[in-house]
């Protein structure tokens, strides 16, 4: 026996279920949609020159702020928004500017609140408790290999998925982006680190990076949420021994996630769930956190425990409960 | 001696969920080259013993030795030498046959994949090996059950209830196999059923587990001496009259009249070739002459006989 060959076991088993190619077909579709919807909004909208039509922002989001009837988490967004805009006008740089490469950054900041980790949940919440549903698990645990191990290359392959579902979105991405908007600019200037202290715009941190740079940091950190989700997802899967109940469970947590702030904005404590913590590429370009405090080095800390804790949850589990079903 | 050598030793297995005792001090030990059943009705503990054997479930107390080798202490070590089914032969459906195989011989040493074809052939699957396992049938997915048991060259073969569900030429492929791998290859097959019949034709030694409890262990021979009591049937002609010749020996009856018919009768075993002698003495025909396989219901009856249960 080696671990590779128990790797390749769980690879194999994920790649010829049914839901490896559901996953990549949904980001093909998913991607091919949003850059096709895109395109068509862009169309109606971005005629004019590009100082004009951000002033023009400008001035509408100054005459809603002054009117006073915004809740306060949008008038944060607001201010926020502007004090980058203009940073930009001052910079010389288009805000709104759109490229292939540009297209491949905005969709793993979007994407990652939702979506990638919803796609790790799939992979990660079915890869033990299926083997409970299909009877497998007796075979599996009868071999002469440690349930840590059997465990141990579940998790390898589930990071395995994770990154190549990482991989493949950011390639549709710039397939699908490049043929809209063209695939060259990936040395193009980019402003990031916008922050907000306290209650102000804070630009003393923006700084300027090189598109590519900028992409792979954003993707590493999209992937490295993804992961700790997936560490999640693994421990609901170990724990329940059903997929439908693991999924549900993690499905529900990702959506109370995004809905909470929004809700309940004031409740602080809310920054120590690890839901909160996943639009870690957002937190890093510069969109006002929904709640005070969560910045990339807290996100990360704060997922980095929650993995740590589920997957050692998981492992004491899985190594002591008796299989009867 | 290889005759009596203990390759798989259970002692004292007890286990109870909540408040229930589902197995209760249950020992046995199961000797190199022999075929040995586990028979009790269904809901008996079977499966929780079978478990506790592969280290699928700790015992509460107790505790199962393969070749010496601590099952829960040295689990790796242990199950090197096991091959099993328990429940049900539950593989990836959505893999082929071959696939499956590779799967489980990458969890053994190298050279388990080695045996693949050889196997197949075993098991009559080598012309299906690369479908689906989803288009098996069940005495397919049994067959490929025990090729995925034996890839690892096993001492002991764990089958759980491997007639359930079969068709009688499923079953006798089964059997046929069981007693091929226990003779020619010297495995240990321990085999669980609840059909007496089935134990009878495959094992060599049972023992019978009933409510958590092994009741006897014993050849299953003796087994079924100690439960079968006198009775025999015979088919003779005139069957009238073969009754009235075998009250002789015991009660016998059956329908008057010169026709080939079944006689019933109880004759004590050691008497039934002196019955038969005066049968052929009086020009009478016998057919057959048979002693029914006592029922599961029966051996519980006799053997719990004496017990308060």
């Amino acid at each position: 026996m080696r671990f590779s060959g128990l790797v390749e076991n769980e690879i194999l088993k994920i790649a010829r279920q049914r839901r490896f190619r559901v996953v990549m077909l949904i980001l093909v579709v998913l991607i091919g949609l949003i850059v096709f919807a895109q395109v068509r909004g862009r169309e109606r909208f971005l005629r004019k020159e590009w100082r004009v039509e951000t002033q023009e922002r400008m001035a509408q989001m100054q005459n809603m702020l002054r009117d006073g009837r915004m809740p306060p988490s949008w008038q944060r967004w607001t201010r926020f928004e502007l004090g980058r805009l203009q940073y930009h006008l001052d910079r010389g740089i288009d805000p709104n500017a759109i490229s292939g490469p540009l297209f491949v950054r905005g969709f793993a900041n979007a994407a990652s609140y939702l979506l990638l980790p919803l796609l790790a949940i799939v992979f990660a919440s079915d890869i033990v408790s299926a083997e409970f549903a299909q009877g497998t698990i007796k075979l599996l645990l009868t071999r002469p290999v440690g349930r840590a191990w059997v465990l141990a290359s579940k998790l390898a392959a589930v990071t395995l998925a994770i990154t190549i579902t990482a991989l493949f979105g950011a390639f549709v991405a710039y397939l699908f982006g490049g043929i809209a908007y063209g695939y060259q600019g990936w040395g193009a200037p980019i402003l990031t680190g916008f922050r907000f202290a306290g209650e102000r715009f804070d630009p003393s941190s923006v700084r300027s990076v090189a598109l590519w740079e900028d992409t792979i940091l954003v993707f590493g950190l999209a992937w490295f949420s993804m992961l700790c989700v997936g560490a999640i997802a693994l421990l609901t899967s170990v724990l329940l021994r059903s997929t439908a109940a693991a999924m549900g469970t993690m499905l529900a947590a990702l959506i109370a996630g995004t809905i909470l702030p929004r809700l309940a904005p004031s409740w602080e404590s809310q920054k120590f769930l690890f839901v909160t913590n996943l639009p870690l590429p957002d937190y890093y370009s510069g969109s006002p956190p929904p709640i005070s405090g969560l910045t990339v080095p807290f996100g990360v800390e704060v997922l980095a425990v929650w993995a740590a804790a589920a997957l050692a949850i998981a492992f004491a589990v899985f190594l002591r409960r008796d299989v009867l079903a | 001696m290889l005759e009596t050598e203990v390759v798989l030793e259970a002692e004292g297995l007890t286990k109870s969920f909540g408040r229930r005792a589902a197995v209760a001090d249950v020992s046995f030990d199961v000797r190199a080259g022999e075929v040995f059943g586990f028979l009790g009705p269904n809901g008996a503990g079977k499966t929780t013993t079978i478990r506790m054997l592969v280290g699928l479930a700790r015992p509460d107390r107790g505790r199962v030795r393969i070749r010496g080798l601590d099952v829960f202490r040295d689990f790796e070590k242990a199950m090197a030498h096991v091959g099993c089914i328990v429940e049900a032969p539950d593989l990836y459906r959505y893999l082929t046959g071959r696939e499956n195989l590779l799967h489980f011989a990458r969890m053994l040493p190298d050279g388990a994949e080695a045996r693949i074809p050889e196997l197949a052939r075993l098991v009559a699957l080598a012309d299906r090996l690369d479908e689906n396992v989803s288009t098996y049938s069940l005495g397919m997915r049994q067959r490929l059950g025990i090729a995925q048991a034996l890839l690892g060259n096993p001492d002991v073969l764990i089958l759980d209830e491997p007639a359930n569900g079969l068709d009688p030429a499923g079953i006798r492929e089964i059997r046929q196999l069981v007693r091929y791998l226990a003779a020619e290859r010297g495995i240990s097959v321990f085999v669980s059923s609840h059909l007496l019949s089935e134990i009878e034709q495959m094992c060599d030694r049972v023992a019978i587990i009933h409510r958590g409890r092994t009741l006897a262990t014993a050849a299953v021979g003796e087994l079924i001496d100690r439960v079968a009591s006198d009775r025999v049937r015979l088919t003779a002609r005139p069957a009238g009259r073969a009754a009235e010749l075998l009250s002789a020996f015991g009660p016998a009856e059956a329908r008057p009249g010169e026709e080939e018919g079944v006689v019933s009768a109880r004759i004590p075993k050691e008497r039934i070739p002196e019955a038969l002698r005066a049968l052929a003495a009086a020009g009478v025909d016998v057919f057959a002459v048979e002693r029914p396989v006592p029922s599961l219901e029966e051996v519980f009856l006799e053997i719990t006989a004496g017990e308060t249960v």
